[in-house]
């Protein structure tokens, strides 16, 4: 009997069996992408770090390295497997080229290393410690995405040029937000390059207990160990490796939540429509003494079929698309190892939205405890389906004219049916509009500020400068006597101390100087002023476990500085742990220097890199936009492409959901429809009404969606944003096109839905209707 | 002229194929201004579908009707929607209101459009009509608070509101009980005798017997037809005799 009721009902009602498994089709296909998107990605990130064997602590280091010094200070840690030094010789860009194009506007800071011995491995593609031999070179493989190298270009440096073996997954370094790219070469090749650029070094150690690594990253601070430059961790590169693609399974988590939302909103109208139409029949059973259950039997296995149908589908089609969202995990981490895990998870994610969609019909159809069986056989509805706004009257708002009125009363008097299409607009104007936003606010200029980079024009590190104080000091006296220049300003950082609560040391990076010139966006408090501020960044803040207006003690030449915590900020440079302070020391290492400069015409910027590129070759000159482009571009294209792919996906969902509402609703109609033809109402006259009551849904939730949007999207996309390093920010909004456009072509949308929708209105027949 | 309606050689039928049926075949009828014109016939005789398709609410496979002189045939969408709203006024078997009104929205309804700057007059006229036929006190009543008798003298309010020409009734009394359809039938003499037309389509003997002519339908066509004098006021039984008498002749 059901699969006849089923298979009649599916039929009579074509548009909505597809509308609604179309919708659960969706749903399945992105919580199932999502959820083996998920698995891959963790898996790949655990296989990649573990073949690399990635070291567990690793600090950057700039000058002499006491070897011994660090060997006794291993020996004697407990806590310490092993240890490793590794060089990085960081070279001028300018005189790197691969395949005959320079690399002299890249922000990156590219250098040579060799395979290394104990851990830490560059691996090839198949997952595998490269093993390179003389006058070949291994190129992150960033680079072949970029499609700026392929197998047999070229690598030239100086005079020495290296045949492109092949391309390298680095497990600290393959992120575009890692600020150093590693080329490998062979022992033989990397000898021949002593003094062409400036040494770093990585003292990398692995150790027996990880969940140790706060304990020993302040044994190592208060050994007073190398620790000219910035320290990382194995979380800190986990995050890293996970965060472009974890923003990816974060967007399909996100998108898909929406989908299933408007999937049960579809079910829930067109449910409510049909107990309205059924209304009377259901008093018929339940006077007959027909159990809730039994009734309610009969809509749930319709349900449950279309379920199930859209269910396999979306799961189906989800071995079709996940090939190319894996697809960037499996060229910089490899496979994930866990094929079975992630179909599984791939198949639980169906299982979840085939019981959702089941769950909420039985949970909608819960009203028939309900129905009055006297009622249902008076009037063939329910009082309370019409009961609202009663004071609505057309006696008394007339003056409307008789169709914006009846359009008007109908959502009123029948609100928990419209309710349901409200909440499918604002669902939908909120997916239109928070993307935009996003997008117009990360690639606005103003951005930077949130990521520790203030508003200027060109940055100009000086790192690797044997005179870090002279090359700063020239540069300065260059800025200050060259017109084009608006103002500038020397910030050095420098190494201290900081005392934690439990009264060990923790080192950390204080940049000093004025920090007025070039202000940052604070996510609370407000940049250091005088002797006795220091600002943290959002990382080192609950590192420390500091607030605003907090006390902390800096060392610095075995002297104690207490320092009031003046504001957090976010970061993204240095592993996103540094401070910033205003007072003067001359007795603390200086570990770099950074000149920011803003141009009297920003339009100068790239020029102006060039040109101080070529005059201070001890430095590394970048122009911000430049910067923000390599460092964010592929983030803020993404954006883009998805701000404009879900305008496209809302207006969809808003023409697809209003034509099924409108085309149920005037099926529904019928009858009122004949009456009001027979009583004079043009056909015109009654697809107005209709459009009345769409607009007045679509506008009232545009408006909704639209406020949602600014207060709880700007809080959802400050999550993701988060996972930039950006821990507070607003969205800075482009009004036309996210208040006048968008809602404009959703209204746009919504009207041809209802002109499509109402087309039957002419086919209603007054007699078929109301003739006895 | 006095014809108000005229249908010439009318044929309606429904379905297609096989399952096509014909309703009326051919039927000339006229009706006169201020006439008062009853149709009886067996069920699926086709009255109803005449009446239907004499006020334009269904249109016609073949035939000719013309309204006021006007071929209604030739009307666009919005003309005959005009004419049935400011001409004409429909009353139904069951009360054919609008769920989501009260009694009052429903009756000022058909005036209310395109005339919504005379809330004031409609009102008025609204409240009067409602006197009229006993159901003031119905006003500010969601329909679901009346009664199916206070209902359907709620239609046959808005079907007056804009002084039509003719009252289209559709077996008025037919879920009526037999008090609710003597209070009926004398509130349908009395806009009779007013002078508006009436075309009532009935199977009620005693109800037909108000009109000053009966038609009687059988198998789509017009059988026969009586002319009675005008109603006086007072119920005569002469009148429903002369009625069965020529029912028993045509033999329906």
């Amino acid at each position: 009997m059901y699969i006849k009721i089923i298979r009649n009902e599916l039929t009579k009602n074509k548009l909505i069996t597809l509308t609604i498994t179309v919708f659960v089709a969706a749903a399945a296909l992105l919580v199932s992408l999502a959820a083996v998107v998920a698995i891959h990605l963790f898996g790949a990130v655990d296989t990649l770090m573990t073949q690399a064997k990635t070291p567990h602590f690793l600090q950057m280091h700039s000058g002499t390295v006491d070897r011994t010094r660090l060997d006794s200070f291993a020996a004697e840690n407990s806590l310490v497997e092993q240890l490793q030094v590794v060089e990085f010789l960081n070279v001028d860009n300018a005189r790197l080229f691969i395949g005959g194009r320079s690399l002299a506007g890249n922000v990156q800071d590219n250098g040579f290393t060799v395979q290394n011995e104990h851990f830490d491995y560059l691996l090839d593609l198949d997952g595998k410690a490269i093993d390179v031999a003389d006058g070949e070179i291994y190129v992150p493989i960033t680079y072949w995405k970029e499609g700026l190298a392929n197998i047999g270009d070229h690598v030239t440096f100086n005079d020495q040029a290296w045949t492109v073996a092949g391309f390298l997954r680095d497990s600290q370094m393959n992120s575009l937000l890692a600020s150093s790219k590693r080329f490998l070469i062979s022992r033989n090749d990397y000898a021949t390059l002593t003094g062409a650029g400036s040494m770093e070094y990585l003292i990398e150690f692995r150790l027996k207990d990880t969940s140790m690594l706060g304990a020993f990253a302040t044994s190592y601070a208060s050994a007073g160990l190398e620790a000219n430059g910035p320290t990382l961790t194995y979380p800190l590169f986990r995050m890293l490796n996970a965060m472009a693609d974890g923003m990816v399974v974060g967007v399909l988590l996100l998108v898909s939540m929406l989908v299933v939302a408007i999937a049960l909103m579809c079910i829930r109208f067109a449910l409510i429509a049909k107990i309205e139409e059924d209304y009377r029949e259901l008093g018929v059973m339940k006077a007959i003494g027909l159990r809730v259950s039994d009734m309610k039997r009969i809509y749930v296995v319709q349900y449950a079929a279309m379920a199930a149908v859209g269910s396999g589908v979306g799961w189906g089609l989800s071995f079709v698309f996940k090939g190319s969202l894996l697809e960037n995990i499996r060229l910089y981490m490899g496979e994930s190892g866990q094929p079975f895990l992630a179909w599984l998870c791939g198949v639980l994610g169906v299982l979840l939205v085939y019981m959702a969609v089941v769950l909420y019909v039985g949970g909608v159809l819960r009203r028939f405890r309900s129905l009055s069986v006297a009622e249902a056989l008076r009037f063939g509805h329910s009082q309370q389906a019409f009961a609202g706004a009663r004071l609505f009257s057309l006696s008394r708002f007339g003056k409307l004219g008789a169709n914006l009125f009846l359009g008007i009363k109908d959502v009123l008097a029948r609100k928990r049916l419209y309710v349901t299409m409200l909440v499918v607009l604002i669902l939908a104007s909120f997916i239109a509009i928070v993307p935009q936003n996003v997008y117009s606010t990360i690639s606005s200029k103003s951005f930077s500020t949130y990521l520790g980079v203030g508003e200027y024009d060109l940055r100009i590190d000086i790192q690797r400068a044997s005179d870090l104080i002279g090359t700063a000091a020239e540069i300065a006296e260059t800025m200050k006597n060259d017109p084009s220049v608006a103002r500038y300003a020397v910030l050095t950082t420098k190494a201290f101390t900081a005392r934690t609560e439990d009264g060990t040391g923790e080192r950390i990076l204080v940049e000093l100087g004025d920090h007025s010139m070039f202000p940052l966006h604070y996510s609370k408090g407000s940049a250091p002023v005088g002797e006795r501020e220091i600002a943290l960044s959002a990382l080192n803040a609950e590192a420390l476990g500091k607030q605003v207006g907090d006390a902390l003690v800096l060392t610095t030449s075995g002297k104690d500085r207490t320092l009031t915590v003046s504001g957090i900020y976010s970061d993204v440079t240095n592993g996103g742990k540094t401070a910033k302070a205003a007072f003067v020391d001359e007795a603390a290492a200086r570990v770099w220097a950074v000149v920011y400069v803003k141009l009297a015409q920003p339009s100068l910027a790239a020029a102006k890199a060039a040109e101080y590129g070529s005059r201070f070759g001890q430095a590394k000159v970048s122009d911000v936009e430049h910067y923000i482009v390599q460092t964010f571009g592929s983030t803020i294209h993404a954006a883009g492409l998805a701000a404009n792919a879900a305008l496209a996906v809302a207006l969809l969902i808003t023409l697809l959901v209003a034509l099924l509402f409108i085309r149920l609703l005037v099926a529904k109609d019928r009858y009122s429809i004949a009456v009001m033809k027979a009583i004079g109402f043009t056909h015109l006259d009654i697809r107005l009404q209709y459009a009345v009551r769409s607009a007045f849904v679509v506008l009232i939730g545009i408006l909704i969606g639209t406020m949602l949007a600014g207060t709880l999207g700007e809080k959802l996309a400050g999550l993701v944003i988060a996972q930039l390093g950006a821990s507070a920010f607003h969205f800075e909004t482009q009004p036309l096109s996210a208040y006048v456009l968008s809602p404009l072509m959703m209204l746009g949308s919504v009207m041809v839905a209802t002109l499509i929708g109402t087309s039957s209105v002419r086919s209603i027949k007054i007699g078929e209707h109301i003739k006895e | 002229m006095h014809r108000l309606i005229v249908g010439e050689n009318i044929v309606k039928s429904y379905g297609a194929g096989d399952e096509r049926r014909q309703v009326l075949d051919g039927v000339s009828v006229a009706i006169d201004r201020g006439e008062f014109v009853s149709v009886m016939g067996p069920s699926g005789s086709g009255k109803s579908t005449l009446l239907f398709c004499l006020s334009g609410m269904d249109g016609v496979d073949g035939g000719k009707i013309t309204f006021e002189g006007k071929d209604i045939s030739a009307l666009q969408d919005n003309e005959l929607a005009d004419m049935r709203r400011m001409k004409m006024g429909m009353i139904f078997q069951q009360p054919t209101l609008l769920k989501h009104l009260n009694v009052l929205d429903n009756i000022i309804l058909p005036s209310m459009k395109g005339n919504s700057k005379n809330t004031a007059a409609i009102m008025s006229k609204a409240r009067s009509l409602m006197n009229r036929t006993g159901i003031a006190e119905l006003e500010s009543r969601e329909i679901t608070q009346a009664s199916g008798g206070q209902l359907q003298r709620a239609g046959i309010c808005r079907a007056l509101m804009n002084d039509p020409s003719i009252i289209f009734a559709d077996e008025p009394t037919g879920a009526l009980n037999s008090k609710a359809t003597q209070e009926m039938m004398n509130l349908l003499s009395e806009i009779h005798a007013s002078g508006t037309a009436i075309m009532l389509v009935t199977h009620d003997a005693h109800v037909a017997a108000r009109a000053e002519r009966v038609l009687f339908m059988r198998d789509g066509a017009i059988a026969g037809e009586l002319t009675l004098p005008a109603f006086s006021g007072v119920d005569d039984p002469t009148r429903l005799s002369k009625v069965t008498e020529k029912m028993r002749e045509i033999g329906i």
